[in-house]
């Protein structure tokens, strides 16, 4: 109490209208005040101007081998002029990769990949999952052991070796790692989503509309899903780091993105030999991948405390 | 509402509950096994990919072949002759006599001028006839048949932890030099920056492989020894005629212009590699006769792509393993490279589809991969019947519909002993591969082996074959070499694989065997195996006093005994590991018709 009777002051004081401070704007406030989380969300700031503007920033093209273009060695190391490299060598400020391509503008389209595939596996899980969960939790009986079961045989897998198992069937490539990821977060959702459900299928304000002939509908989206929307945010940020850090492993494997998709996971993937010979090859790449997946938990760390209103008065 | 209904109600709610659960869950749990059994694509399936062609190839080959009929065995088997009554059968043996204790006869049917190179084969070697009876099983050969072989070598196989080793001790009674080291340690690993990091922790004395990044790290560290291996192989770009646009020659010819090999030779290949004139490494007799490949030529090669009908390019795939291997030491850049210069030189889209290998393998020999395949070929005896005959003979379905002008060249030049009398057949050979271009030869890949430097006699042997035994390990009593892979069987006399054999020739020893770090033939069972005028007669003297590792000795019957189990399908030892008998197949004919 105290403290929203202090928000409003302070907004009284600032000479402007008296209004109602809404969740998202005290999670916001929240989550400015946290270090961790302005950190991530600058790293993830860069990410996203990165990738939305890689064909633009990027000084090669990503695919453009360099053999007879300019005088670069294979797996040459960074050039950056900057710290002394000579001025009359091509800057590559990551140093060349084994196919003779700049490893600075496949790290940077990279990074569009990333989090398209961070976004769009987690996006395909949370729709799926939330579905699932708000079915079970709200019809309870048959449903919602039908679904809850599955849900616990695909939580029985270790997720990584059962995205690896649904690669291996529908066979390797980009898409279907991403199905495959998709498909092995899809429980998280769907338990987050039930859990949220059952603590409020039963409350007065349920009722209430039932009362008033709200249809199941209605209710389970109007009334019952707002409510569940924040630990699914938490969830979900929290997801697209493991999503991301999934689809790097499979790439790795050689599952996921094919040759010659600038892919981080496979670029680290390919040059995993020559970690002593050529080490900016395999440490900036995991570089990338490190700084993206240490983001997305940063800002989900500092979202699952932002939104808690337990922890209102500590913030 | 009446309480005894009620309390049903939730006893059989309950049950219905629970049994409903049961059966969810068994249901989810067996369409999942289902789902494991029913995918082609499984790992799981990876031994059994291997024995496939056995039981699938007369299927599906069926309807090309109206001769797929079951062959009949047609060999007789007296003990001291292994014969058959004619030679239309297409192999090259008549008959195999012993004609005393320590003498054996080869009658020919036809003349072999690579006798002697295809002899000293490690498939070839000599078994103890009781031991090829007692572990011939039901339909394979029994475990013990299968990894713990007999032979006469210089070690004997002492333990095999599958996956993790495989150890050797010396053979007391070995008729030869004893081995420098008492035991013989057999690792793996596929990485090469693992091997290096072993050898260079002094944990092995010795690796093969060394990836073409490290040559200069083992160069220059004065406690290791780099030996090259001489390229006696040949890495290739193949391409399947019975799939479009690949039936059009035109577009191959594009293919072979249009492809700048110097470049992929200079960026990925190690030092002491070559662009390949030739399809045959030249260092073998007769390889190199006939018009040397292709120029770069990418405005050509444009032209030829649109006078067959494709001006824009085309979209295809590009098949491979990522398997090392002397003649591909770096598969997946070498893989990315092609692709990339497909795309600007002839704006041919390849999209790269990475195989397991044993499916590749077997898909790309039978001609079922409908795009580019990256494959290559090492030498297994210095001839040019290994390279041609192997690719380009008529029942080779790699390149789709065999190519007549290439292989009646090849029969022709096949049987003539002298390489100066032959060396018109494969001019015509060379010349029609390079007109018909079914595939693009593209380098001829040096390989290096790592030794610590104390190694004495480091080996690199071009044909892969390198005996350990005369190798001593600075006075170690232990040698461990790492190779890229585990052994698939130590039964050498029914497999392909190169890091099997290599195994194998440690334990096994044939009639001949090879030079160290040459590919000359040396005797090794035998003391010497003469020809007749016309080389249809082949007489070998074997060697006295051989003692096999159970204590039996060596003498003729053994020969016989060995080239019945291969050869003689009728026979009731004529059981292996895949039961493919490639070598004895290829190299001799099954005495089957």
């Amino acid at each position: 109490m105290t403290n929203i009777e202090t928000k409003v002051k302070t907004l009284d004081a600032e000479g402007l209208s008296l209004k109602s401070v809404s969740l998202w704007q005290i999670t916001r406030r929240r989550l400015f005040r946290r270090r961790s989380a302005v950190v991530g969300m600058f790293i993830l700031g860069v990410l996203v101007f990165v990738a939305l503007t890689a064909q633009w920033i990027s000084p090669y093209d990503p695919y453009q081998v360099l053999i007879g273009i300019e005088e670069v060695e294979r797996r040459q190391d960074p050039c950056i002029h900057l710290f002394g490299c000579p001025a009359d060598q091509p800057q590559h400020l990551a140093g060349i990769d084994g196919n003779v391509r700049d490893e600075f503008s496949r790290l940077l389209y990279g990074a569009r990949l990333s989090l398209m595939v961070g976004f769009t596996t987690v996006s395909f899980a949370i729709i799926i999952g939330t579905v699932l969960g708000a079915l079970g939790g709200y019809f309870g009986g048959w449903i919602d052991n039908i679904i809850m079961r599955v849900m616990d045989v695909l939580l029985a897998f270790p997720s990584l070796l059962l995205a690896i198992a649904i690669v291996t069937v529908l066979g390797p490539g980009l898409i279907n790692a991403l199905l495959a990821i998709g498909i092995v977060s899809i429980p998280a959702y769907a338990r987050v989503m039930r859990a949220s459900v059952l603590s409020v299928r039963e409350m007065d304000y349920i009722s209430a509309t039932r009362a008033l002939g709200g249809s199941n509908l209605q209710i389970l989206f109007r009334r019952i899903l707002p409510n569940a929307l924040t630990p699914l945010i938490v969830q979900g940020t929290l997801g697209i780091a493991t999503a991301i850090l999934d689809a790097a492993a499979l790439s790795f494997l050689g599952l996921g993105a094919q040759p010659p998709t600038p892919e981080w996971g496979s670029m680290l993937g390919s040059e995993r030999n020559q970690v002593f010979t050529a080490p900016h090859l395999v440490f900036y790449p995991g570089l990338a991948i490190m700084l993206t997946v240490l983001s997305f938990n940063l800002l989900g760390d500092g979202l699952r405390d932002a939104l808690d209103p337990r922890l209102a008065h500590i913030s | 509402m009446p309480l005894i209904s009620s309390k049903f109600k939730i006893l059989w709610r309950r049950n219905v509950k629970r049994n409903l659960s049961v059966l969810l869950s068994l249901l989810v749990l067996m369409s999942l096994v289902l789902a494991a059994c029913g995918t082609p694509e499984a790992p799981a399936t990876e031994a059994p990919a291997t024995e496939a062609p056995a039981t699938e190839a007369p299927a599906t080959e069926a309807p090309a072949e109206p001769t797929a009929i079951p062959k009949v065995p047609i060999a007789t088997f007296d003990g001291t002759t292994l014969g058959v009554p004619d030679c239309d059968y297409g192999g090259f043996f008549k008959s195999i006599e012993a004609t005393d204790q320590y003498t054996v006869t080869f009658n020919m049917c036809k003349s072999d001028p690579a006798f002697l190179s295809k002899i000293a084969f490690s498939p070839f070697a000599i078994y103890p006839s009781e031991w090829i009876e007692a572990t011939a099983g039901e339909t394979t050969r029994t475990s013990d048949g299968l990894e713990k072989p007999v032979g006469t070598g210089p070690y004997m196989v002492s333990e095999w932890n599958r996956g993790e080793s495989l150890t050797f001790t010396a053979f007391p009674d070995y008729w030869g030099e004893p081995p420098a080291a008492e035991t013989l340690v057999f690792r793996w690993s596929s990485e090469s920056a693992a091997r290096l990091l072993e050898l260079q922790a002094g944990t092995i004395d010795g690796f093969d492989n060394v990836g073409p990044e490290d040559f200069a790290t083992i160069e220059g560290d004065p406690n290791l020894h780099l030996q090259i291996r001489p390229a006696l192989n040949v890495f290739y770009i193949g391409m399947t005629n019975s799939y479009p646009p690949f039936d059009n020659v035109k577009v191959r010819l594009a293919v072979a212009q249009g492809i700048d090999r110097q470049r992929i030779v200079d960026t990925f290949y190690p030092e002491g590699s070559e662009v390949a004139s030739h399809f045959t490494p030249c260092a073998i007799p007769n390889a190199c006769v006939g018009d040397p490949w292709y120029d770069f030529d990418p405005d050509a090669a444009k032209a030829l792509l649109a006078e067959a009908g494709f001006p824009d390019g085309f979209s295809t795939k590009l098949y491979y393993r990522d398997v090392v291997r002397g003649y591909l030491p770096q598969v997946g850049n070498v893989a990315q490279d092609i692709q990339a210069q497909l795309k600007e030189n002839l704006n041919i889209d390849a999209e790269i589809v990475v195989m397991e290998s044993g499916a590749f393998i077997e898909a790309s020999g039978s001609g079922q991969l409908d795009g580019f395949h990256l494959l290559g070929w090492g030498a297994d005896y210095p001839h040019i019947t290994n390279f041609l005959d192997y690719h380009f003979g008529e029942a080779q379905q790699q390149f789709g519909t065999p190519y007549p002008e290439i292989y009646e060249q090849l029969v022709a030049g096949g049987q003539i002993g002298l390489p100066e009398d032959a060396e018109q057949y494969y001019v015509a050979a060379n010349n029609a591969i390079r007109e018909l271009a079914p595939l693009v030869p593209v380098a001829h890949g040096a390989s290096a082996a790592a030794y610590r430097a104390d190694v004495e006699t480091p080996q690199a042997s071009p044909l892969t074959t390198e005996l350990f035994a005369f190798s001593d390990p600075g006075g170690r009593d232990t040698f461990v070499w790492m190779q890229n892979a585990e052994p698939i069987s130590l039964f050498c006399a029914d497999d392909t694989d190169g890091e099997t054999l290599r195994a194998c020739e440690q334990v096994t020893q044939a009639l001949y065997g090879f030079v160290v770090n040459d590919s000359a033939t040396e005797p090794h069972l035998a003391e010497s195996c003469t020809p007749n005028e016309d080389s249809t007669v082949w007489v070998c003297k074997l060697r006295q006093g051989v003692k096999f590792h159970d204590g039996t000795d060596f003498d003729s019957a053994d020969v016989l005994a060995t080239f019945n189990m291969g050869l003689n399908p009728g026979s009731p030892t004529h059981k292996g590991n895949t039961n493919l008998w490639e070598y004895y197949s290829t190299l001799w004919g099954l005495m089957e018709k």
